[in-house]
Order: C-alpha cells, then sequence, then structure tokens
C-alpha cells in the first residue's frame, strides 16, 4: 500500500468537476438536442451565430476541465497496485490509455470554439468545423474502450481473498466498452441510431461513460477507505 | 605498475574475438552503411533522369572544399586508429590526446561543411532550389548528423581512457568502428556528390 | 515440473499484453494499408479535383477502416506498457520508463487519432468543396507522417536505456536500432517542405526507404519482447538467459 495523503482531497474534487461538467453539457446548445449531421452549411452557420455566446462558455468550461477525470484515473492506478499482480503491466497499460482519452475530448472542444469564433465566414468552413469536432469528440471513443477492457482484464487477475474490486466492476466494464464501440462508426451514417447525434453514439455513449465515472468513483472510494484505514492503522 | 606499462587485456581471458569492438556496432554501422547506399542509390537514379539540370547544378559546387573535408576525415581516421593502438599498448595519455585531435579534426570538418552551406546559399542554392541541391542538403546534413553522433562516440571514448577503472579496449575499438564508417560514408558522398560528373 | 497452466502462469498478463500488441499491429496493418489503403499515402501534388477522386475512390474504405481503429486503436497501449516494464527492468533509473511512457502515450495522438479524425470528416460529405477535401488530405497525411518529435525522443530514450543497461534485457545492436529509428524521424522532416520527389511524404526516401527500417524495427522489437518475457525472472539483477526448449529441457526435466 502506497502513500494515501492527498488522496481524499482530488477525490472530493471530483464532484465539483463533476458540477462543472454537467453543467457545461447542459449550457452546449449542440448537445440539447445534440446537432444532426444532416444540417446545411446555412443551417450550421445559423446555429453557431444564434448561440455563439453559449458554445464559448460553454466550451471554455469543457476545455478548462475536460482533463480532469486523469486523476481520479490515477486513484485507480494506485488502487491497482495492491492487485494480486505480477508485473505492473497493467498499471502502465491504463497510464498509457489515461494521457490520450482527454486529448481527444480537448481536441474537440478546440474545433467547437473555432467553429464559434468567426460567426461571419463562410458557412462551409463553419461547418467542417464543427464536423472536426463532433467526429473527434464522438469516435473518439478507442482510449476508453481500452480503458475498461484493461481493467476488467486487471480485476479478473486480481486473485486474492480480499479482491481491490469486486468481480461485477469487472462485468461493469465490459458493458461499458461494448456500449462505446458503436460510436466509433458514427462516421458512417449522417442519420440513425449511428449518427453523432442517434440513439447509439451519442445517447448510450455519453450515458455510458457517465455511468462509469459515477460507478467508478464508488468503488474507488470504497477502496480508498480501505486503504486509509490500513495506512492509519500502521501509524 | 604504472598506468603507462598496464596494457589492456583484449577481452576476457583465452577468447578470440572476430571483429574489433562490439559486434553491435559492426551491426550498426552495416545498417547505416546500407541506407546511406539506398539514398545515395536514389540519388544516383534520379541524377540519369535529370543529366543535364544535375551537372549543370553540381559544377556550382566548390569541389575544393569537399577536397580539403576529405583530406581533413581521412587524417582523423588515421589519428584514431593511431589512438586504438596506443590504447591497446597502454600509452592511455598519448591515446587520450589523439581522441582529442580526432575530435578537433571533426571540428574542422563542421566548420568547412558550415561555411560551405552558407556560401551556396548566399549564391542562392537552397534545399528547394532544385533536385540536386535538395540532394545535397539532404546527404550532407544527414551525414553531418551522424558526425554529431560521432561526437558522443568520441566523448564515451574519452570518458572511458580518463579513468583507470572504466578503461575497455573493447569501447575504443567500438567508438573508432563508428568513426572510420564516418570517414567512409562521407567518402562515398564527396566522390558522388562533387566528382563524378 | 508441469508447467503451469495458463490461468497461474505468473506471466499471463505478461503474455496478455503481448499478445494484444500483434492483434493491435495486424489490425493497423490491415487497416492502414488495405481497408483504407492510405498506406502507401496519397500524392502530396494532387490538386483538389485530384483529391476529390481520392476521397471518392476510398468512400467505403475510409469510414469502415478508421471506424475499426476508432473502436480498437486503445490497444497500442499494450506495446508500450511492455517496453515500459522492459525498462523498468534495466539497472536504469525510472525516469527512462516513465519518460517512455508518456511520450508513447501521447504519440497515439498523431499516431492514429488525427488521421482517422480528418480522412473521416473528409469521407462522410463527398459533396465538400474540393480546396476543403484538399486541406483535410494535407493535414491527414502530414499530422501522420511528419508528426516526429514523440517518435525520435522515445526511441532515444529507449537506445540510452538499453546502451547503459547493465542488466542485458536488449542486446545491444537493438539499442542502435533505436538509434536508427529515431533518424527515420529525422529524415521524414523534409516531407513538410517538397510536394513531390523522393522527399515528399511519399517519397521513395521519406516514405518508403523509412516504412522499412520502421517495419524491421517493429517486427524486431516485438521478437525481443517475446524473449523477455520467456526469460523474465521477475528479479532486478541481470536478466537470465532463455530457458532450454526441446531436448534440452526434456534432459533437464529428466534430472530433476
Amino acid at each position: 500500500m502506497g502513500r494515501v495523503d492527498g488522496e481524499r482531497i482530488i477525490y472530493w474534487a471530483l464532484p465539483a468537476v463533476a458540477v462543472v461538467w454537467l453543467a457545461a453539457f447542459f449550457l452546449f446548445p449542440g448537445f440539447t438536442p445534440p446537432m444532426s449531421p444532416r444540417s446545411s452549411p446555412a443551417q450550421v452557420a445559423a446555429f453557431y451565430r444564434d448561440h455563439t455566446a453559449q458554445v464559448r462558455y460553454s466550451m471554455i468550461l469543457f476545455n478548462w476541465f475536460c482533463v480532469a477525470l486523469i486523476p481520479l484515473l490515477m486513484l485507480i492506478v494506485e488502487r491497482m497496485r495492491d492487485m494480486a499482480h505480477r508485473t505492473p503491466i497493467l498499471r502502465y497499460c491504463v497510464i498509457g490509455v489515461s494521457g490520450a482519452a482527454p486529448i481527444a475530448f480537448l481536441t474537440a472542444t478546440i474545433f467547437w470554439m473555432c467553429a464559434a469564433f468567426r460567426p461571419d465566414r463562410a458557412p462551409e468552413l463553419t461547418q467542417l468545423y464543427n464536423d472536426l469536432a463532433w467526429i473527434t469528440f464522438t469516435c473518439g471513443v478507442p482510449f476508453l474502450v481500452a480503458l475498461c477492457l484493461f481493467l476488467a482484464v486487471a480485476i479478473g487477475l486480481d486473485q486474492q481473498d480480499r479482491p481491490v474490486f469486486a468481480r461485477w466492476v469487472a462485468t461493469f466494464n465490459v458493458v461499458i466498452a461494448v456500449a462505446l464501440i458503436p460510436a466509433a462508426f458514427a462516421g458512417l451514417a449522417l442519420s440513425g441510431p449511428f449518427a453523432w447525434n442517434g440513439f447509439l453514439s451519442f445517447w448510450v455513449k455519453n450515458v455510458a461513460i457517465a455511468s462509469w465515472i459515477v460507478v467508478m468513483a464508488v468503488v474507488v472510494g470504497r477502496a480508498m477507505d480501505r486503504d486509509h484505514a490500513g495506512a492509519e492503522a500502521a501509524l | 605498475m604504472t598506468i603507462s606499462e598496464t596494457a589492456l587485456p583484449a577481452t576476457g581471458a583465452g577468447s578470440t574475438r572476430r571483429v574489433p569492438g562490439q559486434p553491435d556496432m559492426w551491426f550498426f554501422v552495416l545498417f547505416e552503411t546500407l541506407l546511406f547506399t539506398a539514398y545515395l542509390g536514389v540519388y544516383l537514379f534520379n541524377r540519369t533522369q535529370h543529366p543535364v539540370l544535375f551537372l549543370h547544378a553540381q559544377a556550382q559546387l566548390h569541389l575544393w572544399i569537399g577536397a580539403v573535408n576529405t583530406i581533413i576525415l581521412l587524417t582523423s581516421s588515421w589519428v584514431i586508429a593511431r589512438c586504438v593502438e596506443e590504447a591497446r599498448a597502454g600509452r592511455f595519455r598519448s591515446a587520450l590526446v589523439k581522441a582529442y585531435l580526432t575530435a578537433a579534426c571533426g571540428v574542422a570538418f563542421m566548420g568547412f561543411k558550415v561555411s560551405e552551406w552558407v556560401v551556396e546559399i548566399h549564391a542562392g542554392n537552397t534545399f528547394t532550389s532544385n533536385d540536386f541541391f535538395s540532394y545535397y542538403y539532404f546527404l550532407t546534413a544527414i551525414h553531418f548528423i551522424h558526425l554529431l553522433i560521432g561526437f558522443v562516440f568520441l566523448g564515451v571514448l574519452v570518458y572511458q581512457l580518463r579513468s583507470p577503472q572504466r578503461r575497455s579496449q573493447i569501447m575504443v575499438e567500438t567508438c573508432a568502428t563508428y568513426w572510420h564508417t564516418l570517414d567512409y560514408l562521407w567518402i562515398l558522398i564527396f566522390a558522388l556528390l562533387y566528382v563524378v560528373r | 515440473m508441469k508447467r503451469p497452466s495458463v490461468l497461474e502462469d505468473p506471466k499471463r498478463e505478461l503474455w496478455l499484453a503481448w499478445y494484444a500488441t500483434i492483434v493491435f499491429y495486424n489490425i493497423y496493418t490491415i487497416v492502414f494499408f488495405i481497408l483504407t489503403r492510405t498506406q502507401p499515402p496519397g500524392k502530396p501534388w494532387y490538386g483538389p479535383e485530384a483529391v476529390v477522386g481520392w476521397f471518392d475512390g476510398r468512400h467505403d474504405g475510409l469510414l469502415i477502416g478508421f471506424a475499426l481503429i476508432f473502436a480498437l486503436g486503445g490497444l497500442s497501449a499494450t506495446s508500450i506498457a511492455l517496453i515500459t516494464y522492459s525498462i523498468r527492468r534495466m539497472s536504469v533509473s525510472r525516469a527512462f520508463a516513465y519518460s517512455y511512457l508518456i511520450l508513447y502515450a501521447v504519440s497515439a495522438v498523431p499516431g492514429f487519432l488525427f488521421i482517422c479524425v480528418v480522412m473521416t470528416v473528409g469521407a462522410m460529405r463527398p459533396d465538400r468543396s474540393p480546396a476543403t477535401q484538399q486541406w483535410l488530405y494535407d493535414l491527414g497525411f502530414l499530422s501522420f507522417s511528419g508528426t516526429m518529435g514523440v517518435f525520435l525522443v522515445g526511441s532515444l530514450i529507449w537506445m540510452l536505456a538499453i546502451l547503459l543497461d547493465k542488466n542485458g534485457v536488449f542486446p545491444k545492436w537493438f539499442g542502435y536500432l533505436n538509434l536508427c529509428n529515431a533518424l527515420t524521424e529525422v529524415v521524414v522532416a523534409p516531407s513538410w517542405i517538397f510536394h513531390r520527389g523522393a522527399f515528399a511524404w511519399n517519397g521513395v526516401i521519406a516514405w518508403w526507404i523509412d516504412v522499412v527500417v520502421f517495419g524491421a524495427y517493429t517486427g524486431v522489437f516485438i521478437y525481443l519482447l517475446r524473449s523477455l518475457i520467456l526469460r523474465e525472472d521477475f528479479g532486478t539483477g541481470p536478466l537470465p538467459d532463455r530457458p532450454p526448449s526441446g531436448p534440452a529441457r526434456v534432459a533437464e526435466v529428466a534430472a530433476s
């Protein structure tokens, strides 16, 4: 068991981050309801003209805090130290994808903000930024899929009397990974469930991510309680 | 035993080596030589496609600078070979001096090379001027980078020679092998870029 | 002594990562070379109309192929994790291992994310203006082939670790091969400058020769990682040699 000072602070910063994310999510007019890929350039340009301020401020919030998930991921990595693994290889896998995942989200916010920067530019160019943002946001799931699979494997291999995470957490991660995969195919359809505003690529994907954050936060919190109790007892 | 009288053992007791220095270094220099040969092959092929252009552009090069650089590198190869001999005979101070001399030759080469580039750029021949000059700058620049790497190996060589605990004839020979390869590659470049018309 | 079953084998997590690496590189190769045909790259000198034709000829392949990468590209982390582990096994400071891990974790962004996004956006609307399609085409290929820093510095870190290592985790010639790989990142630099010829992003020198070196390098390190796993003793000192296999193994078992 490693040093645990400060972990509680990171952990309890999470609800604050969650509030910011939710606020930004609902502030961004393009999410509720999600914009259609079938919109014409003129419609897209009109959207950015009519909602310039909301797009900018919500995306600024996202840009500030989209990487705020990394500390939670690192709390998970620290719990993985207590798993009955012979090598740190799965921790390295998790760290590896934790670096790239928020970058995808960050890049998407950049494209959305660029789209809103000059509302009177040629509509085709605004549509281009809009497309880049949506595809990056929707299809940028590979790192999250891999993260869930690595965690599932790590939990599955953690065969000891008191595993760090219960078995159902592994199953949950597999379910989330599967739920995220359809979003990878969003480029193939401009309408329907796979399109970036469709049921699978938008609703299932984002609900999956939100559930993952909530469930893993609770589960990590409990594991942390055990670790911290152990650390205090050792003092 | 004084330092100067202690000759270094070549390797572990009784074993014979097939190549001087680390065999791994031979793998590296052979691989790089193969790569350079490929690059030069591409250059030669392109030359056959545009003989007049290449001939005309080549005439803009200053042959004497290339020749001076060739002599400098050949000298440096001779000096580092002497350095290896001195190290093998246990005369480490002398070997160290020769290592520094080799480095000095390398610096001189760099000086002439950079001046040549400056001269050519002032004459209006840049990386993008025409096909010949893109090859010229590419080949000489990639060789220059290898020369910089050569300085790193010389640094390792000097570091090894300076302390009695670290001296290893294998390392000395390894670094010398690399430096000789640098010289060899330059001769190829000199021959094909400057001389052959 | 019977071999531990796969469920009890202490090396199972290493083997899982290694097989995942093989799967990843196969998917990557099939997607880029066969499904999307983005490698070998499109020609840099294509005018806007030619680019429209390029996207048109690859419409379905681009969308389906890159969707597969969007789904499974995260598996790239397994090879990075194995290499990080190999560096940790060496006698050098852990700074080398962590540097490598970060550098290559980030490399996924120019390594496939950019080109996947950009080419998907390009292919999904064939009615975009030709100039815009060419804009996307350039961005895709340049970001993919031309982003050099992470791989340059990453290879140098691994090279240095191997050459300094006293535990014999990898042979020294592989350390030098890392230098060769790092140099390919230097050789590709002119692709940002030239539209045609040997130094363009599809040129004989900047692409073909570089890919041969990179392909050889990748094949070699996958093989060496397997060798590492076979030799691994979970210790911190010099790595032992490969355990004997075949007749030597039978004799050893018979003698014990």
